[in-house]
């Protein structure tokens, strides 16, 4: 897993709980400004009610003349906690008080008149009521406490319940997938994708994504399935193309015979063969007589007629599967005899050469009729190719010197 | 050996004549003149009757009383007096019969009787539930109350106290009463009431509560000289609550008897001053001689001359309202509470045959 992954779960967990917690602040402070207003009405409710029902008792006090029992009045008064400070003042004079923390000059105290007992109207005395400004926070600081402390348990529990059903629904799901992903390869790739959702599960985009999987899955196989045909119909082609190429590249266009170039890679193997096996392997030379000539007389195209012509010769009477031919220079052609003796050899050339010598070959409606002349030699154990092919090309020249259209050694 | 034997029969003879023994559940405290002079009385009743008397002061709380009597009874049946006289102060009274009457002690309720209609249907009549209930000798309170205001009415027109800033030419009242509870203190409020009902001239401007203290008269005459600025009698049903008032009044620039005039109850020596000099207006009292009239009566009870044929409830007028001359008088022969020279043998019905029925008025010691 790499340093920069973060589960799905925690991202959105952290979203969800950055914002529930600003909506918490938000409404809590709202609450907050609510509450203070409610906890200010409630207190001077509260005070106003102190107040109210301590005037009667009062009232008659102040008329009896008790002095002790209006003290302790107003000290059960001052306990209560909301209330700060409490003054009397008698309209005779006397001023009573009671309360721990006297008034400041920004309170303003509720006040109340002490009519007689009995009577609404009259003044007996008027009771100041300072209200207690730390009770008045703590209530505010507890009401405040109280809604952040509820809202920040509900968004916890949200939260908690987001995390599981994330992590049962989206996370688990998709760690899922990614394992199935990761563990795709070709030969997989026709396993389908099965995930284990909670009974009686509505379908949802996971289960898209799962579709998506099997149709990509299918694809692929089809595509795969394509691509094989396309890569065995390519690879014909190219095998073809190479045999063709392969072919090209050893082969003489214009006679269709061996080229020099695969001649030189063969007769190697040849005489290796040849020497291995301890078979017969002959050579023939042969040279179009007078080639020079018809090019001179009849053009290249007649050049051309009577190399094709001879090359045919060789192929219609050679042993196709045994013997084999390259056209080693101009007019000049060797012929490589396996399985074959000197004198097998010899009379192979023969016959090659009474067959070129019926031969006619046309060209521009005049009938040419050409001769050859052919070295024979056979190999022996140890000569290199140069050795033997010397041999060969040193009797096509006595051949040649003879009076031509022969060949040498003589059958 | 015979005349040892009529010495043992002689011996055997006086026991039950053995001096009997009366305790008193004083409701005061021990340095209250009129508690005090009370008990000093007793002591001189049972002295000259030969009772064993014991004094205990609740020192005015109501709940010291219930754990005297407690004491008492807890204390072994030979040294438990025969008899308890108690006040039915606070209400208290209810309670004291029912503890005595359970540890069958006799008791007899001298002062203030039983007045709270709950409690007389509760308890019903002396010796019928409570058996050792045997009756009460009530002062009759009110005349106190009475004939102080009175007197201090008349005083107020003789002097024209109406006329000092009187805007409706009445004579303004005010007074100061003891408590709420003690029927004695109803009594003398109601006696001033009464008063004030038969005088046209005078009205009352308000009645409040001083618990029988000075410190409090004072502080509450206060507030009432400032509520109502008219008044200039003040009716006060203890002399130290009188004298409260007049400390008050005098702090304020006043001076008692010459611009505000004050009436008082009981018996004590600056009492009796304050009225020769003048501060005071009306003085009643002597009605402290209950207790000792109790005695008498619980001696003849004693000696077989039940007084169950004047009644078990009585309830008799024993003030005397005092002048400067009977002040005079009071202070020679009883000043700081003398009263050695009182011979209570001659009050009682055992020891004086010829006597029919009980003068429990205090004006015959004066005579």
């Amino acid at each position: 897993m790499s340093v920069d992954f973060r589960p799905i779960a925690t991202s959105l967990m952290r979203a969800i709980w950055r914002w529930a917690t600003l909506c918490a602040c938000l409404i809590g402070s709202i609450q907050a400004v609510f509450s203070c207003f409610h906890v200010q009405n409630e207190f001077e409710m509260q005070v106003r009610d102190v107040g109210r029902s301590n005037i009667p008792l009062l009232s008659i006090s102040i008329w009896d003349i008790e002095p002790d029992i209006v003290q302790r009045q107003l000290d059960a008064i001052a306990e209560k906690p909301q209330i700060g400070f409490v003054s009397l003042t008698v309209s005779t004079g006397q001023v009573f008080t009671a309360g721990e923390s006297p008034p400041t000059d920004k309170l303003t105290a509720v006040r109340f008149d002490i009519p007689p007992p009995g009577r609404p109207s009259g003044h007996l005395g008027r009771l100041d009521i300072y209200e207690n400004p730390q009770a008045f926070y703590r209530e505010m600081l507890y009401n405040v406490a109280v809604a952040l402390l509820g809202y920040g348990i509900l968004t916890f529990l949200i939260c908690t319940l987001v995390v599981y059903f994330l992590k049962r629904e989206l996370a688990d799901p998709l760690r899922h997938i990614a394992r199935f992903v990761a563990t795709l390869t070709p030969d997989r790739l026709t396993t389908p994708l099965k995930l284990e959702r909670p009974d009686g599960h509505v379908r949802d985009e996971i289960d898209l994504v799962v579709d998506g999987f099997k149709v990509l899955q299918d694809g692929v196989n089809g595509y795969i399935a394509n691509l094989d045909e396309l890569v065995a119909q390519r690879t014909q082609e190219l095998e073809t193309a190479m045999l063709s190429i392969q072919h090209l590249s050893s082969v003489d266009s214009l006679t269709g015979c061996f080229n020099r170039r695969l001649f030189n890679e063969r007769i190697v193997q040849e005489l290796e063969r040849a020497e291995r096996y301890e078979r017969p392997l002959s050579v023939a030379f042969c040279d179009i007589d007078h080639f020079k000539q018809v090019n001179d007389l009849h053009g290249h195209w007649a050049g051309d007629q009577v190399l094709k012509a001879v090359a045919g010769i060789f192929q219609r009477l050679l042993r196709s599967d045994v013997d084999w031919v390259a056209r080693y220079g101009g007019e000049e052609f060797v012929i490589v005899l396996a399985e074959t003796g000197l004198n097998e050899a010899v009379s192979t050339a023969e016959r090659l050469r009474l067959a070129i010598e019926q031969e006619v070959v046309f060209c521009n409606d005049k009938a040419l009729n050409i001769t050859a002349s052919f070295g024979v030699a056979q190999y022996s154990e140890g000569d290199s190719v140069q050795v033997l092919l010397q041999k060969a090309d040193s009797l096509l020249y006595v051949a040649k010197q003879a009076g031509r259209n022969r060949t040498l050694p003589s059958p | 050996m015979l005349h040892r034997l009529v010495l043992f029969v002689g011996l055997l003879l006086t026991l039950p004549a053995m001096a009997m023994s009366v305790a008193l559940l004083n409701p005061g405290k021990a340095d209250e003149a009129f508690w005090l002079s009370s008990a000093r009385l007793m002591a001189q009743a049972a002295n000259s009757l030969d009772i064993r008397f014991e004094v205990h002061y609740a020192e005015r709380q109501h709940t010291r009383l219930l754990e005297i009597a407690r004491k008492i009874i807890a204390r072994p049946a030979g040294e438990r007096p025969d008899y308890v006289v108690f006040s039915n102060d606070y209400a208290t009274g209810p309670e004291l019969l029912r503890l005595f009457d359970a540890a069958g002690i006799k008791t007899f309720m001298a002062y203030s009787g039983l007045s709270d209609p709950a409690d007389r249907l509760a308890i019903g009549p002396p010796r019928t539930r409570f058996k050792g209930w045997l009756g009460s000798l009530e002062v009759h309170a009110e005349d106190a109350g009475y004939q102080t205001a009175k007197k201090l009415i008349e005083t107020g027109r003789r002097v024209g106290a109406a006329g000092k800033d009187g805007k409706d030419g009445k004579l303004h009242l005010l007074a100061l009463a003891g408590d709420r509870s003690t029927p004695s203190s109803h009594r003398r409020s109601a006696g001033m009431r009464r008063a004030i009902a038969e005088a046209p001239d005078a009205v009352l401007d308000q009645e409040v509560f001083a618990a029988w203290s000075k410190d409090k008269a004072a502080e509450q005459a206060g507030w009432l000289y400032q509520r109502y600025p008219d008044a200039r009698l003040v009716w006060a049903g203890s002399d130290l609550m009188a004298f409260g008032a007049m400390q008050s009044w005098e702090s304020r620039g006043g001076k008692a008897g010459k611009d505000a005039w004050f009436s008082a109850i009981n018996t004590s020596n600056e009492a009796m001053d304050a009225l020769k000099s003048g501060r005071l207006a009306a003085l009643s009292g002597g009605h402290f001689i209950a207790g000792a009239w109790s005695l008498v009566m619980l001696y003849d009870y004693h000696h077989g001359r039940d007084f169950a044929d004047e009644g078990l409830e009585l309830d008799q007028s024993m003030f005397a309202s005092f002048t400067p001359h009977l002040a005079d008088r009071f202070l020679e022969r009883y000043g700081d509470m003398h009263f050695e020279r009182i011979d209570f043998k001659r009050y009682s019905k055992v020891l004086n045959p010829s006597l029919k029925r009980y003068d429990f008025n205090f004006e015959q010691l004066l005579r």
